[in-house]
């Protein structure tokens, strides 16, 4: 069975049609890119499986493991197990990311219906994903996102993907403002995070990241549809080439 | 009763009627009658109670506040001294600490402080009091009161205002050259109608630092003057505030830097929910000679709800050419792009909205404990 289906999605901004019919289908184990030129509607369709308010569903439906997400609140989609790293973190001071983090491992605790970690434990398995992509533990006592660098910011949604565990990332252009070193660690924590069990679309402009995370398939959004699905070597046909080819 | 409002001329009228109090004889309450009797306590709506209905605070003078203690509590240890103000020795306090640390004519009602006093505590912390308990007043048995703290130099001391009922209260500090002051209010919900005025001198090298943190009354006013008499002297002052249903909170600061090299550091984060009513007018003076003073004042204001009301009013006020100065004021709604980051982890509406609150009044809490135990975090 298909982990996330999406099914004749239109979507409106402000009344505004965003997405015009998208139907794309992403199986356990798989990992999809969905690529395309500014404005083609992929951040929409990132917000709009997490469920962000302000995005109207007008037809159509997303589906995981089989249930009717379409149209569930944000953390009811995240307790069946979606994930969204954002493109642009929000900056949360006052809240220390670490009880942030704890938080939402709560939720997810209680949403299964089991006991929230001690704060020994959660501690012990956050301090191991802050040192998978070579975040100072001092990083956990911060404000989320608060005053963090680009790069900060970007492996700060990696760090809770790796500690939520959720069925399907959905990573939003998490590959931009990152110089070489820290995308090549964002890579690693993307490559640790895959599983057979679960799943990633990565949502981005360029190939660059697809050469440390290879997807299986790749989709071409254009105009709110998707108007081409292909392999990995679409992408460097795409890198190549640029997105007009496609119009014709 | 409905529509009535009691005008400061016939509280006046009344007070006089009555005369003063008995307690505490010595206390010199010349200026305070004088003023009394040329109807100079402020009327509804003066400039500085645009915020707050103080013919309603009237009326609870008049009728006076059944919910007092009945005795006074004072927990401390060590060589700090503490007297009652009915004793002689607090008359020897109040000659140490010097002249008034205000003005009469900016707090007038402080005349009624003095004309209806009923308890009272002089402390001084000695110059050499090795390792100082926090002084904690818990309770003091009368509606108009008075505490008096003196740290000498060098000392270092904790005062602790724990949550009690009262309708005036004064508290006078002296923290002098060298000494340190950490002065913690804390203000529980109240039902009733309470002011009070926190007057400081912090002199040379000398830190002062307060921490309040409030729910709110049915009416509420803090009134805070803190004077940089010396060199080199520190004032850190913060406050937070959560409010809802229909309370009242009416803050008014004053810091002067009287004395070149000064530092003051202001902090105050609010909530206000309901149809609460929540303000901050922050005042910096800096007086002619006050050279090098660094003075900051940051409020930032939360509304939670659409019947809420939030003034915030920072003032400058420089007459010194080599000074740095910044303050700013903000008043918003919840970040709602906050709360949905919140929920696509997974964490409630509800909850997150009370963990964005709670790291939001963060900025302005050292203690987080006492905070939560009060109620202004959850």
């Amino acid at each position: 069975m298909s982990l996330l289906r999406v099914e004749d999605l239109h979507v409106e901004v402000d009344a505004k049609p965003i997405l015009a019919g998208i139907d794309l289908e992403v199986r356990a184990g798989e990992v999809h890119a969905v690529m395309g030129p500014n404005g083609s509607g992929k951040s929409t369709l990132a917000n709009v499986l997490a469920g962000r308010p302000g995005y109207d569903v007008t037809r159509g439906c997303v589906t995981v493991d089989g249930e009717d997400v379409t149209g569930l609140e944000p953390e009811e989609r995240s307790l069946r197990g979606l994930f969204l790293a954002f493109q642009y973190p929000i900056e949360i001071p006052g809240v220390s990311n670490m009880e942030f983090l704890k938080a939402a491992v709560d939720a997810h605790a209680l949403g299964r219906g089991e006991d929230p970690p001690s704060a020994v434990e959660f501690v012990k398995r956050a301090r191991a994903a802050a040192s998978r992509l070579a975040l100072n533990p001092d990083f956990l006592k911060r404000g989320v996102n608060d005053g963090f660098s680009g790069g900060e910011k970007k492996r700060n949604e990696i760090l809770q993907m790796l500690i939520l565990e959720p069925r399907l990332a959905v990573l939003d252009e998490t590959d931009s403002g990152l110089d070489i070193d820290a995308l090549g660690v964002v890579a690693d924590g993307i490559n640790a995070f895959r599983d057979v069990g679960n799943a990633v679309i990565l949502v981005t402009h360029y190939q660059r990241l697809l050469n440390y995370v290879v997807p299986d398939h790749v989709h071409v959004l254009a105009n709110g549809r998707i108007v081409r699905s292909g392999d990995a070597s679409l992408a460097l046909e795409l890198e190549e080439r640029g997105y007009g080819w496609l119009d014709a | 009763m409905a529509g009535l409002t009691l005008n400061a001329g016939s509280l006046a009228e009344a007070l006089l009627a009555r005369g003063p109090a008995s307690y505490a004889p010595w206390l010199d309450r010349g200026p305070h009658l004088e003023l009394i009797e040329q109807r100079a306590l402020p009327e509804l709506r003066s400039e500085a109670w645009r915020h707050t209905n103080i013919s309603r605070w009237y009326q609870t003078v008049l009728n006076g506040n059944e919910s007092v203690a009945q005795s006074r509590r004072i927990e401390f240890a060590g060589a700090v001294e503490v007297v009652d103000f009915e004793e002689s020795r607090a008359a020897e306090l109040l000659e140490l600490r010097g002249d008034e640390l205000y003005q009469l004519s900016a707090h007038p009602i402080a005349a009624l402080n003095a004309m209806l006093l009923g308890a009272g505590v002089a402390i001084r912390v000695p110059a050499r009091g090795g390792r100082l308990h926090p002084v904690r007043v818990v309770d003091l048995p009368a509606s108009y009161q008075r505490i008096l703290m003196i740290v000498e130099s060098g000392a270092e001391a904790e005062l602790i205002e724990e949550p009690s009922p009262f309708t005036h209260r004064l508290v006078e500090l002296v923290v002098q050259s060298g000494a340190r002051l950490l002065h913690r209010r804390l203000q529980a919900a109240s039902p009733h109608r309470d002011c009070s005025l926190v007057a400081v001198r912090v002199e040379a090298n000398a830190n002062y630092e307060l921490a309040q943190l409030s729910l709110g009354g049915d009416l509420r006013r803090n009134d805070i003057v803190a004077t940089l008499s010396g060199e080199s002297a520190h004032v850190t002052l913060r406050g937070a505030w959560r409010l809802d249903g229909t309370r009242h909170l009416d803050n008014q600061v004053a810091v002067h830097h009287d004395a070149p090299g000064g530092t003051s550091r202001q902090t105050y984060r609010g909530v206000a929910g309901g149809r609460s009513r929540a303000v901050l007018n922050g005042r910096i003076e800096i007086a002619p000679g006050a050279q090098r003073s660094d003075a900051s004042l940051s409020t930032k204001n939360l509304l939670a709800s659409d019947t809420a009301e939030v003034y915030a009013k920072p003032e400058l006020e420089i007459y010194a050419n080599d000074v740095k100065c910044s303050h700013g004021a903000t008043v918003g709604a919840i970040d709602e792009d906050a709360v949905n980051y919140f929920r696509t982890r997974g964490i409630d509406g509800q909850t997150a909205r009370s963990l964005f609150v709670r790291g939001f009044l963060r900025e302005a809490i050292d203690d987080v404990e006492t905070a939560r135990r009060l109620g202004v975090i959850q």
